[in-house]
């Protein structure tokens, strides 16, 4: 497949404008661009940072993702560092066409930054340009939004990335169960996860390898913080299995070990990551059987694919809450040894 | 038992297994079946231990069917770095050969052993994809061959033993029962999964999904809204270098009797109750059985058949079909078919279905087009809407997967005048999800055992009523065979088909 080319249609920006500036100016670059016409959005998205750094990533982020997923989205500095600034909104916009194989797809991205205590109040700048009759999906790059933070109100799903959070300190896992009570999430972290999780319950298909899920003995999860919990919350759950037959150890790289018995032979399974390379092995070794290795390239993670894969999803992700439900669990575990 | 921690996994892993292939050295299994199998890989769906026994008449040893397949796959565009890890994996003993004659008893035991000794190294629990990619004269003889070693048998409850069959299945509706019975004396009927490639599209199973998960479709969906319905799958090539198979199959056998008739099913159908296997392909059958026979009469009526002459397709001169290799220059094959249907049931009787296929036309192009009737009265003056044609609902199923909406709309000015326009949606535009290979999809709802994309054996029979007829006319020499130049739209005849009936084809 050709890759997509990108070209701006027209661009506009100012300083101290109103939100009503910004939508004409809007309306006015799609009026005088016939291939701004096309559109097939199928979702508003907005980023929502703190620095002006963190909004260039985020752009260029969505800027990939614009490749094969449409939409309109905006990216809101909610600038931190003068908190007793006048309310104020800088703004810039593009019209941005994709073409593949001849065909154009036009998008729209705007970029607000936004002063003074408006930045409490987001919601009121972003619903003005949310799409009519498709969802409006939040996306915090680096936080997870405070309690009562009115915009969640406006979104039908957040988009955060536990991991990026969890760098930054605090009880994380505890503060998305929370979230995600509250609202649909779709944590990065936890779709990084997906091929560790794929691959581990892979190894259980066939009627042969099957029953050993039914007599777990121990599982230990390897690796950072956030991801350990999760997997080692999920693999709790799913088995039905109490915390203390869940070991979780800190390590560089992710590995799961599965030891069960069934039919009176002891069966290991096992996916890791072993080293520097991107590749996943996994292993079945079942007493008196074959022992199988397989290797793996590991998923490409560039980050807007991880958040591409979030916004083709709707709706609570139950295994995740599932899954941070365990984690809680485990922690709580911990703590009383 | 289910997998608990499969559960909500996006993408389901297959289950230890062989997928054992007949016809190995020839043109499918290196050009779609490798590289499926490598995409499987790739997309970490096939299990530690998968491995692939090929057989077939050449003479190769293990490592010359790995190293040839491998080259294969490359060849089709997969391989290179990203695919190092599948290809070492596979090299660990994953592919294995087994060379022989296909009549020759002692091919099969070799075949057992193999798979005995694979089951034992690498745990595939007795597990086999049986795929026949060989030409349809020796199916009887391998399914044959199969069961006289025990090979179409699962060893126990917990195995399994599927067989996939290509088509065509069958050359006419006595051949087609003839190799059911064939078949079903080796094979209890779930074990068998005829595949028709077409249908594992995700734009053929996107019909479905526009059909059926909205409100807006099915009530227009009858023959109260419908004025007819055309169904195109017009092909850019000619036959290549597949003269020779196609001098005994012809465009009713090769595209109408499987494609089209799995397009038009999915557009009669009825609403399944549940999605599963059965709750789809019961209603497909429904769906087949209500089309109508063709009297021979008829048939004259309402088939035109053709075949391409010298041309132009997209700047390049192309040959006439009788001068193709391995075509007999007095040939009376069809390269072009062009039916008109009649439905019997509640919901479509009196709504013709049109449809038409053909090599050598201008472009490649699968399509559904809905026109609807017209408004019952204008309250325009004729003048005023000379530039409106009727409502019309385009499902567009290859290449620019979507779909179009035709319909009227006043043209900026003064004077009131109407004109249809045409809203497109596309596919690709609004997805991310790069979709897979029909061929991938289909062998990974083998190996899971989901039957829903396949064709099942009744599905099969009612397809081969509908074409008997007209094979029959085409047999007997009933209908002449027309001739259109290569690069267009088919033959004049065609077109007639539709002018009696004040209709003319859409350019799609």
């Amino acid at each position: 497949m050709e890759e997509p080319v990108v070209t701006t249609l027209g661009s506009w920006e100012a300083d101290d404008v109103t939100v009503a500036q910004v939508e004409a100016a809007l309306s006015d670059l799609r009026h005088h661009e016939q291939r701004a016409a096309v559109r097939t959005s199928v979702l508003t998205l907005v980023a929502v940072v703190k620095t002006d750094a963190e909004a260039d990533a985020a752009r260029a982020i969505i800027d990939e993702l614009g490749g094969r997923h449409p939409s309109r989205a905006l990216v809101i500095v909610a600038v931190d560092d003068e908190p007793d600034a006048p309310n104020g909104t800088d703004a810039a916009v593009w019209v941005r066409a994709i073409e593949r194989e001849g065909r154009a797809v036009c998008f729209e991205q705007l970029l607000l930054r936004v002063r003074g205590k408006a930045r409490h109040h987001l919601d009121s700048i972003v619903e003005p340009f949310a799409l009519p009759d498709v969802p409006m999906v939040v996306w915090l790059p680096a936080g997870l939004p405070s309690p009562g933070d009115p915009l969640m109100q406006a979104a039908n799903r957040v988009v955060v990335d536990s991991r990026a959070v969890a760098e930054a300190g605090g009880d994380v896992l505890t503060r998305s169960l929370s979230l995600a009570r509250r609202l649909p999430v779709a944590d990065l972290s936890w779709m990084r996860l997906e091929q560790w999780r794929s691959m581990l319950a892979g190894l259980f298909e066939g009627a042969l390898n099957r029953p050993f899920l039914q007599a777990v003995d121990r599982v230990e999860v390897c690796g950072n913080h956030g991801p350990r919990y999760l997997l080692g919350g999920w693999l709790l759950r799913r088995l039905e299995l109490p915390a203390s037959r869940v070991e979780l150890r800190p390590a560089e790289h992710v590995s799961v070990d599965v030891h069960a018995v069934s039919g009176g032979r002891r069966g290991r399974f096992r996916v890791a990551r072993d080293g520097a390379e991107r590749e996943i092995r996994s292993c079945v070794d079942i007493e008196g059987g074959p022992q199988l290795e397989q290797t793996v390239r590991m998923r490409q993670q560039w980050p807007s694919l991880a958040l591409a894969s979030a916004l083709t999803r709707v709706g609570h992700d139950e295994i995740y809450e599932e899954a941070l439900a365990g984690a809680r669990e485990l922690r709580q575990a911990e703590g009383g040894r | 038992m289910e997998n608990p921690l499969a559960e909500a996994t996006v993408e389901r892993v297959a289950p230890p297994a062989v997928l054992v292939v007949f016809g190995a050295s020839g043109d499918l299994t290196s050009r779609k079946l490798m590289p499926a199998v490598e995409n499987l890989a790739l997309r970490r769906l096939l299990p530690p231990g998968f491995s692939v026994v090929g057989v077939a008449r050449t003479d190769f040893d293990d490592e010359q069917f790995f190293e040839s397949m491998r080259q294969a796959v490359e060849k089709a565009g997969g391989g290179g770095e990203e695919a190092r890890h599948v290809w070492e994996s596979f090299a660990q003993g994953g592919f294995r050969y087994v060379a022989g004659d296909y009549g020759d008893p002692e091919t099969f035991k070799r075949l057992k052993d193999v798979l005995d000794e694979i089951d034992a190294t690498r745990g595939t629990a007795q597990n086999r994809l049986i795929y026949l990619a060989t030409p349809p004269s020796t199916f009887p003889t391998v399914i044959q061959g199969l069961a006289q070693c025990g090979l179409n048998r699962p060893a126990n409850d917990n195995a399994f033993v599927r067989i996939v069959i290509e088509k065509p299945y069958g050359r006419d509706t006595r051949s087609a029962e003839k190799l059911d019975a064939v078949v079903h004396e080796v094979f209890e009927e779930p074990q068998v999964y005829r595949i028709d490639h077409y249908l594992g599209k995700e734009t053929v199973q996107n019909v479905l999904a526009l059909r059926f998960a909205n409100a807006i479709f099915e009530p227009i969906w009858n023959r109260r809204y419908v004025n007819h319905v055309q169904i195109t799958v017009a092909e850019q090539l000619g036959v290549g270098h597949r003269g020779g198979f196609y001098e005994s199959a012809g465009a009713l056998r090769d595209i109408v009797q499987n494609h089209v008739l799995q397009v038009l099913a999915l557009t009669l159908m009825e609403p399944p109750s549940t999605f599963d296997p059965n709750g789809i392909r019961d209603e497909k059958v429904k769906a087949l059985r209500a089309v109508d026979i063709l009297s021979p009469e008829e048939v004259a009526q309402n088939v035109v058949r053709a075949q391409y002459r010298a041309g132009w397709v997209q700047g390049t001169e192309v040959h006439s079909y009788r001068d193709e290799e391995g075509v007999d220059p007095h040939s009376q094959t069809e390269t072009y078919v062009a039916m008109r249907l009649k439905v019997d049931n509640w919901r479509w009787a009196g709504v013709p279905f049109y449809v038409r296929t053909g090599k050598y036309l201008p472009k490649r192009v699968t399509e559904v087009a809905m026109e609807f009737n017209r408004v019952p009265h204008l309250p325009f003056a004729m003048s005023q809407a000379e530039g409106l044609d009727p409502d019309a609902l385009v499902l567009r199923i290859q290449p620019d997967e979507g779909i179009t909406l035709r319909f009227g709309a006043k043209v900026p000015g003064q004077a009131f005048r109407v004109r249809s326009v045409s809203m497109d949606f596309f596919y690709g535009a609004a997805f991310l999800e790069e979709t897979p290979e029909a061929y991938e999809r289909l062998l990974l709802d083998a190996l899971l055992g989901d039957p829903t994309l396949f064709i099942r054996a009744d599905e099969v029979a009612q397809a081969w009523r509908i074409v008997q007829p007209v094979l029959d006319g085409f047999e007997e020499g009933d209908l002449p065979l027309a001739r259109y130049e290569a690069g267009t739209w088919g033959p004049p005849e065609a077109d007639h088909l539709l002018d009696r009936d004040g209709r003319r084809w859409r350019k799609p």
